[in-house]
């Protein structure tokens, strides 16, 4: 037990140095300390202020809606292709190296690509003839339409990658034992291979809805103006040119670190259950 | 492998807003830094030096341009022209790409309570609300611009060069060029366009869904904004330059019904609009609305050489005339390289740059020169430019100009626009 722990320092330290600093940053600026300007005192105003506003609240729906959408995709996705990578050699392998593929690609990449793909006038549409108002409004559509698809596409890659390098080798085994008993495919599926899973699927889920949770760059290029997401809402009051609703930014900012804290805590605690039953 | 990558995902994720603070600093010396410049109320003076000593400190200087990203023609102009004239002066130009100014102030901003002398940046293309940010956080380098060399040459008591958005300049900035706000359309698609801004607002609901504009906070949204202000106030005449409470109560009730008004007829029945002019560009150019608009009318030289806009574009005037500005450099008080800055300040507001950057080939942007003052030999070279077939001259253009408002006014329509029109769905 020692061992792996002192292993995860040199990753751990920095990242909690970094990660430990900036927090800690934005909940001074936050608070109202660290002024950019001029003199503001210590208090909840800015948090007062964004609880008041609505966009807060509107915000907090469309991001926890779009990561769960999301996140439900990218599990269901996931799972089919690790359990589609176990179950056939050649294809399997080349199934894995093209959800690897994906992974390097990053998000900001990726949403701009689905923006030239799925744009009202964009490559897809006009391959079809559909140029011309019948395509449907995904990008920056009332839906959230390419959001959610960004999103789902790259995680569902990861968790793939994570379910098929985690699950335990026995598990065909296993699977083959309940075969020859007489347990059908969705039986084997049900008892066997989803809660071997399980603890893989807890883990990625958990990561893609944080990472979808908080990131900008995806909701900024292809949402829409109204309602924001908390990652854009936060970004443009931080560049607002009124300096007094800078700490608002910050609010905003630490609101979402406590979500995805909340988040974690709770995959963290659905896996331990799970680890204490089986 | 794999969770490492997922977990550096998260890192970047959840550091993203911070990292904009100016990097990871450790705690305590930003506190103290940041301590430090809460108690500076007043702006930072230039140190007194005569040009020659100026030109002198510069030699070998590196200056950071930020700038906006988004134009080529202007990103060219200055590779490809201005730097390579700041390096015969001895000044190293470096071109810094960003999509908003506000990037820039938010950089400045960080160092300065970093308490960095030598910032990563060195000179910003900056005006109205940004430079007044930058004002009310004194972080701009003052009482340089009206020593510049060249500044001779800029009519004494231009009121678009004397203040910025109602802010005074106090010789914080240096002027760079003139703008005017132009809405521009596809004649092929309105062969009867509209002559003011009222037919504009008459033709849009004529034609839903071909006519749509960038939501405020956007620069370009934004002007939108105040154009519609002047024309639901019946002129700017009625609408008062400096902000009051009092004066947005009176003005903006209507403004926000012709807006609400609109809506139904604008692109996607007004239920999302464009990010950004790029964005209405785009519309504009796969035929999707048959208006786009600019403050930066220069740009649409090159858009239609390339094919990107249709052949039949062409600029609308109003009869009520539009909205016009000058933007500047401005120099942050956290540049280590405030002497090669000023070179290049004065360099870009000489008579041969301005010239050369009012090329609608090169640039197309209209000089904050006095050109009638020039020597003849100067002057000549200005009236020898080739004209741009798209783009109308600026006397053209600016005519019945219309001021800007205070800087003021602009985050108070902004959030108004917000709350009564986007959100008010």
């Amino acid at each position: 037990m020692r061992r792996p722990v002192l292993l995860l320092l040199p990753a751990a330290i920095p990242v909690v140095l970094v990660l430990g600093a900036t927090v800690v940053l934005g909940l001074a600026q936050s608070l109202g300390l660290m002024p950019v300007a001029g003199n503001t005192e210590f208090g909840v105003d800015a948090y007062r202020a964004v609880f008041a506003s609505g966009d807060l609240w509107s915000s907090l729906i469309v991001s926890v809606a779009v990561a769960t959408v999301a996140t439900a995709i990218a599990l269901v996705v996931g799972l089919a292709t690790a359990l589609a990578v176990r179950a056939t050699r050649v294809g399997g392998r080349m199934l894995a190296a093209l959800a690897a593929s994906t992974i390097p690609i990053p998000h900001i990449i990726g949403a701009a690509a689905i923006g030239l793909l799925l744009a009202d006038s964009g490559w897809l549409p006009r391959l079809l003839g559909m140029d011309d108002g019948s395509w449907p409004q995904l990008v920056a559509g009332p839906w959230w339409g390419a959001v959610v698809l960004e999103y789902a596409w790259k995680e569902s890659a990861f968790v793939a990658l994570v379910v098929v390098s985690s699950m335990a080798a026995d598990a065909d085994e296993i699977s083959d034992t309940a075969a020859v008993l007489g347990a059908g495919r969705l039986a084997r599926l049900r008892y066997i291979m989803l809660p071997l899973a399980a603890p893989a699927l807890i883990t990625a889920g958990a990561i893609s809805f944080i990472y979808a949770l908080g990131s900008f760059e995806v909701p900024w290029l292809l949402g829409r103006a109204y309602p924001e997401s908390v990652s854009v809402l936060a970004y443009r009051l931080f560049t607002s040119t009124d300096l007094a609703v800078r700490p608002q930014a910050l609010a905003v900012a630490m609101i979402t670190v406590g979500l995805c804290l909340a988040v974690g805590v709770a995959a963290l605690g659905l896996l331990r259950r799970r680890s204490v039953l089986t | 492998m794999l969770t490492n990558s997922g977990a550096r995902g998260r890192i970047t994720r959840r550091t993203k807003w911070f990292a904009m603070l100016g990097g990871i600093t450790l705690l305590a010396s930003a506190c103290s830094a940041a301590d430090g410049a809460s108690e500076s109320t007043n702006s930072v003076d230039a140190p007194e030096q005569s040009w020659d000593q100026v030109v002198e400190e510069a030699q070998g200087q590196t200056v950071s341009l930020w700038m906006w990203g988004g134009d080529t023609q202007g990103n060219a102009y200055v590779d490809d022209v201005l730097a390579p004239a700041a390096q015969e002066l001895g000044v190293t130009l470096n071109r810094v790409p960003i999509t908003d100014t506000k990037d820039a102030i938010n950089r400045i901003l960080a160092e300065n309570q970093a308490g960095r002398t030598d910032g990563s940046v060195d000179l910003v293309w900056v005006n109205g609300d940004n430079f007044r940010t930058g004002q009310q956080a004194d972080i701009w380098l003052c009482g340089w611009a009206d020593d510049l060399p060249s500044s001779t040459f800029t009519a004494p008591g231009d009121p678009l060069l004397a203040n910025d958005f109602g802010t005074p300049v106090n010789g914080c900035e240096s002027p760079w060029h003139k703008a005017q706000f132009t809405f521009v359309y596809d004649s092929a698609r309105v062969p009867n366009p509209p002559q003011t801004m009222s037919d504009l607002l008459e033709w849009i609901r004529v034609n839903p869904g071909r006519f749509t504009y960038p939501a405020p906070p956007d620069f370009t949204g934004s002007v939108f904004v105040r154009e519609a202000l002047y024309a639901s106030a019946g002129g700017y005449a009625n609408v008062p330059a400096q902000f009051s409470q009092q004066a947005y109560d009176d003005v903006t009730p209507q403004l926000w019904d012709t807006l609400d008004d609109l809506r139904g007829s604008l692109w996607r029945s007004g239920e999302t609009y464009p990010k950004d002019t790029t964005q209405l560009d785009e519309l504009f150019a796969t035929g999707q609305v048959d208006f786009t608009m600019t403050y930066g009318p220069a740009t649409l030289t090159e858009l239609v050489a390339d094919g990107t806009f249709p052949s039949t574009t062409t600029v609308l005037t109003l009869e009520e005339g539009t909205i016009g500005n000058a933007s500047f450099l401005a120099i942050p008080i956290t540049s280590g390289n405030t002497a090669g800055a000023q070179v290049v300040a004065d360099l870009a507001l000489s008579p041969a740059q301005q010239v050369a950057k009012a090329d609608p080939g090169v640039w197309g942007q209209f000089t904050a020169l006095d050109v009638a003052a020039l020597p003849a030999e100067a002057a000549d070279t200005f009236s020898a430019l080739p004209a741009s077939p798209v783009v109308p001259p600026y006397d053209v253009l600016s005519r019945n100009a219309n001021p800007e408002l205070a800087a003021a006014w602009v985050p108070a329509l902004d959030e108004g626009w917000r709350r009564n029109v986007l959100a008010a769905r």
